[in-house]
């Protein structure tokens, strides 16, 4: 996912170890702090959930593959072939690798479905992204 | 190299052709597409409160300031709180990037679109001045505006086409991660055009909860933020102004001021318009994807831009989730 929490925690020292511009004014400062402040209260949410919501976005997608093997002739077997695959490498950045390319496919099936008038698998793809959308909330003020 | 300050005081000097000292320069939190900075130009006439808006190195999004310019200049003193626009500098001369100056509104505040209740006890009086000058920006006849300047406006019925095509190039330009959602969302829009826009207006843009000033008592003081003004679809404005994202995490009232019903009573009192279901149906999806596509792009120009301000991080980060989960939302809405 994009930012990483890296790149998040990257921007933050960034941005604490950076001196003011002699042009910012103290209200300026005080709100480019508090910014800072807040997204390593959010980047610590993230820190704790993003494995485990990659794991579960990717089993959720995976599941929908399996469920929608009528397009995979379509989609030249690759449907099957990501449902059958299971993440063995569980740090963060092949997570976001694998649910990546699972996401490319998931776009590439939903354009199939639309094109057929399948309006049940619509509706499944469509509850798969309520999922997804949740699985990655961020709260601000906390967890 | 001399200060900003020296440099603004020397170009004022230039243009004005007096002496023009700058005092008490400070930049402000003024939106993330502008440097913005107040300060005080002092002449021998007196001593004038003006803010500069900048472009700086990477913007949130690619904005023409001309624009934003054009479209104060439209809108200053006819009956919308738009600040006075007083220079525009393309070239950015002493500067050095292109820049504009306009009149400070004092005394008013901006709340941020994600404080819980900010407008209370007021939201309700507030809602009425807040759609309303929507609903004053919709009526104007574009080709009586200095925005007329920019020309290329859309047939009625290529509206929502353009708007589209751009904000879906923005997205095909700058994911980085695979976004399947928002592409839904977009693909949903091509196969259900609206109707043609019932007239031509000036579209602010980024007309919402947070891109004002109010006095807290009810009133606003400024419409802020006009970089994107644009010719268009009148509907555009009023579907991003209730995108559940401006809605200060509540479910009844749009914008945190008043419910949906009253918010396009209210806009078709004040621009003489018809808000059709169907065609905002539209327009409200619409809002989200747009929203989507420039919170994808925060997320690419903080990444690109070594990852040094915090607010593209923010929006491209909490934000992008937020529209996602709006967007998921509307299309199982659509798909029941």
């Amino acid at each position: 996912m994009t930012p990483t929490v890296r790149e998040v925690l990257q921007g933050c020292t960034i941005a604490i170890v950076t001196p003011p511009s002699a042009d910012a004014g103290p209200d300026y400062a005080a709100s480019r702090f508090g910014m800072v402040a807040m997204m390593i209260g959010l980047a610590a949410q993230e820190a704790d959930r993003c494995a485990a919501a990659a794991i579960a976005e990717n089993a959720d997608v995976r599941a929908l593959f399996a469920a929608a093997s009528a397009y995979d002739g379509a989609l030249g077997g690759r449907l099957a072939k990501a449902a059958a695959e299971v993440d063995a490498d569980l740090t963060v950045p092949a997570l976001d690798a694998t649910n990546a390319r699972l996401r490319r496919l998931v776009i590439e099936l939903h354009e199939q479905v639309e094109e057929a008038g399948d309006a049940a698998t619509n509706r499944a793809i469509v509850a798969l992204y309520v999922r997804m959308a949740a699985g990655r909330r961020l709260a601000l003020g906390g967890g | 190299m001399s200060s900003l300050a020296e440099r603004l005081g020397a170009y004022l000097t230039r243009t004005w052709d007096e002496p023009v000292a700058i005092e008490a320069l400070a930049r402000i939190s003024g939106g993330a597409s502008r440097e913005t900075y107040r300060f005080e130009a002092v002449t021998a006439a007196g001593r004038r409160p003006l803010i500069l808006r900048r472009d700086p190195p990477a913007s949130l999004i690619e904005t023409d300031r001309r624009s934003e310019f054009l479209a104060l200049k439209s809108f200053h003193g006819r009956g919308v709180a738009a600040p006075e626009p007083l220079i525009l500098e393309l070239e950015g001369a002493e500067l050095e990037r292109p820049f504009f100056i306009m009149a400070r509104i004092e005394g008013g505040a901006a709340s941020s679109p994600f404080a819980p209740d900010p407008y209370a006890p007021h939201a309700a009086k507030l809602g009425e001045d807040f759609f309303g000058t929507l609903g004053r920006i919709a009526a104007a006849d574009p080709a009586t505006l200095p925005i007329a300047e920019l020309g290329d406006a859309p047939a009625p019925d290529d509206c929502w086409r353009r708007a589209l095509d751009y904000w879906s190039g923005v997205i095909d330009a700058d994911e980085l991660h695979p976004q399947p959602i928002v592409r839904a969302a977009v693909r949903w829009l091509r196969r259900h055009p609206p109707p043609p826009a019932q007239k031509i207006s000036v579209v602010h843009g980024d007309y919402r909860s947070g891109n004002f000033l109010h006095d807290g008592s009810g009133t606003m003081l400024a419409v802020l933020d006009w970089e994107m003004a644009h010719l268009g679809d009148p509907l555009e404005d009023l579907g991003w102004a209730m995108d559940p994202l401006w809605r200060h995490f509540e479910t009844e009232r749009v914008a945190g001021m008043v419910t949906k019903a009253e918010a396009i009573a209210i806009w078709e009192r004040a621009s003489g318009l018809k808000v059709d279901p169907a065609a905002f149906a539209w327009w409200e999806l619409f809002a989200s994807v747009k929203g989507q596509a420039i919170w994808i792009s925060s997320a690419k120009e903080y990444r690109d831009g070594g990852y040094a301000e915090p607010i593209l991080c923010f929006s491209g980060w909490y934000t992008a989730r937020r529209q996602d989960e709006i967007l998921a939302e509307r299309l199982a809405e659509l798909a029941a």
